[in-house]
């Protein structure tokens, strides 16, 4: 070899161009396999979001979409959409709701009564809180302090007060987790903020 | 030189991960409330581990040395994408229930320990093996702890009732803290007959 002259390998541009291959190439295989699962992560997504609608109306459900099209219509005004529960007579409304959470957002769904003045019950989809405090908001005990309290009384939307866990708890105040405020606080402010839109829709709250 | 009988039984047990390295202990303290999760947790990382460990193994030669934890993390994020988008089409209970740990693996210090250590310097039949017996020792520790933690916090085994309702649940096996207790018990009892051997 003539003195001086470098292998390819020893280039600076070897390095760059050792990684833009590699990438690439997982990249294709990544992507391979995203397309062959889609479908079924997309299927598997859309009958859990049926049935969490099912459960926020205490509907026993024997086939996830037969009964969510049984009882379930799908509803839309002025850009919100919504999803409207009959059996027998009309059950309520379950409203898709966002928002930001201490880590990522959080996507939950609010099911009202059909005077749209109390809530049913909240069911969290999506949350990135940390696993063990913050997660904690999708247990039961936490959500289920929401259930049946009211969200609209005497022309104003409620605004929940937080105490700490295990306290014994009033009309408008909900416990938190203890350990993830933030987490808590958040719930309880997407409540508050998608309520007060979703309300000034339908035409609840005129302000 | 190394059979490969030898390289699992170093890898997995007498130079285990956990108990000896002390490495992978975050995923092991949070997924080992219940069998089940730490099992397939296991698998993804034994998955992981292997293939991991082959791919930097061929590529050894290739690889330009100032890249190379790039170049590993590039790898081991591929394979851990992989795992996730498995469990998310197939198995969506697990993978619900094993949240962000799955992505987490990606930081799991034993894979890209081994591929510092033993990929990058061994053949790739060798290192398959390696990355077998990691894993393997690796699952063993988490299921040995869940074992304990599931049995005494929910009076089962891989969700099948064994204590029967005579049993208090001991609250405490399911949350995090006992998950050191038993991890620290686990390296006791583990390392004691050693050290005694060697007079500590």
């Amino acid at each position: 070899m003539a003195k001086g002259k470098k292998y390819f390998s020893e280039t600076k541009f070897y390095p760059i161009l050792f990684m833009i291959a590699l990438t690439i190439f997982f990249i294709g295989i990544l992507a391979t396999f995203h397309h062959l699962t889609a479908e079924r992560i997309n299927r598997y997504q859309e009958e859990k979001l049926k049935r969490e609608i099912l459960n926020l109306f205490s509907i026993e459900i024997v086939d996830v979409n037969t009964d969510f099209e049984r009882y379930i219509t799908e509803e839309s005004k002025a850009g919100l959409d919504y999803y409207v529960a009959y059996r027998d007579s009309l059950l309520g409304y379950c409203f898709p709701i966002a928002g930001q959470g201490l880590w990522g957002s959080i996507e939950a769904l609010l099911a009202l009564t059909p005077d749209l003045e109390q809530i049913i019950n909240i069911a969290i989809l999506e949350q990135n809180e940390t696993p063990g405090l913050g997660g904690r908001i999708t247990e039961d005990w936490f959500l289920s302090q929401f259930s049946e309290k009211p969200i609209y009384e005497e022309g104003e939307i409620i605004s929940y007060n937080l105490i700490p866990e295990g306290e014994p708890r009033r009309a408008q105040q909900v416990n938190q987790i203890t350990g993830a405020t933030s987490s808590s606080r958040a719930v309880v402010r997407i409540l508050h903020e998608n309520a007060k839109q979703i309300l000034r829709t339908m035409g609840v709250d005129d302000e | 030189m190394m059979n490969k009988k030898q390289i699992f039984i170093t890898s997995a047990f007498t130079e285990n991960s956990i108990w000896k390295q002390i490495l992978g202990i975050c995923s092991a303290l949070a997924v080992t409330n219940l069998m089940e999760n730490s099992l397939i947790m296991g698998l993804g990382v034994i998955f992981t581990i292997t293939l991991s460990n082959f791919t930097i193994s061929i590529l050894r030669n290739f690889i330009p040395k100032n890249i190379r934890m790039i170049v590993q993390t590039l790898i081991i994020a591929s394979y851990v994408i992989i795992v996730d988008i498995f469990l998310r089409a197939y198995m969506p209970e697990i993978s619900t229930a094993l949240g962000p740990y799955v992505g987490l693996i990606i930081t799991n210090c034993i894979i890209m320990g081994r591929l510092e250590a033993f990929a990058g310097k061994n053949k790739p039949a060798d290192a398959i093996v390696d990355g077998i017996g990691s894993g393997v020792g690796y699952t063993l520790v988490l299921l040995i702890i869940s074992f304990v933690r599931e049995l005494f916090g929910f009076g089962t085994i891989f969700g099948v009732t064994i204590l029967g309702e005579w049993w208090t649940p001991w609250s405490i096996m399911v949350m995090p803290p006992s998950a050191f207790f038993m991890l620290a018990i686990l390296i006791w009892i583990v390392t004691t007959p050693k050290k005694a051997k060697k007079g500590d």
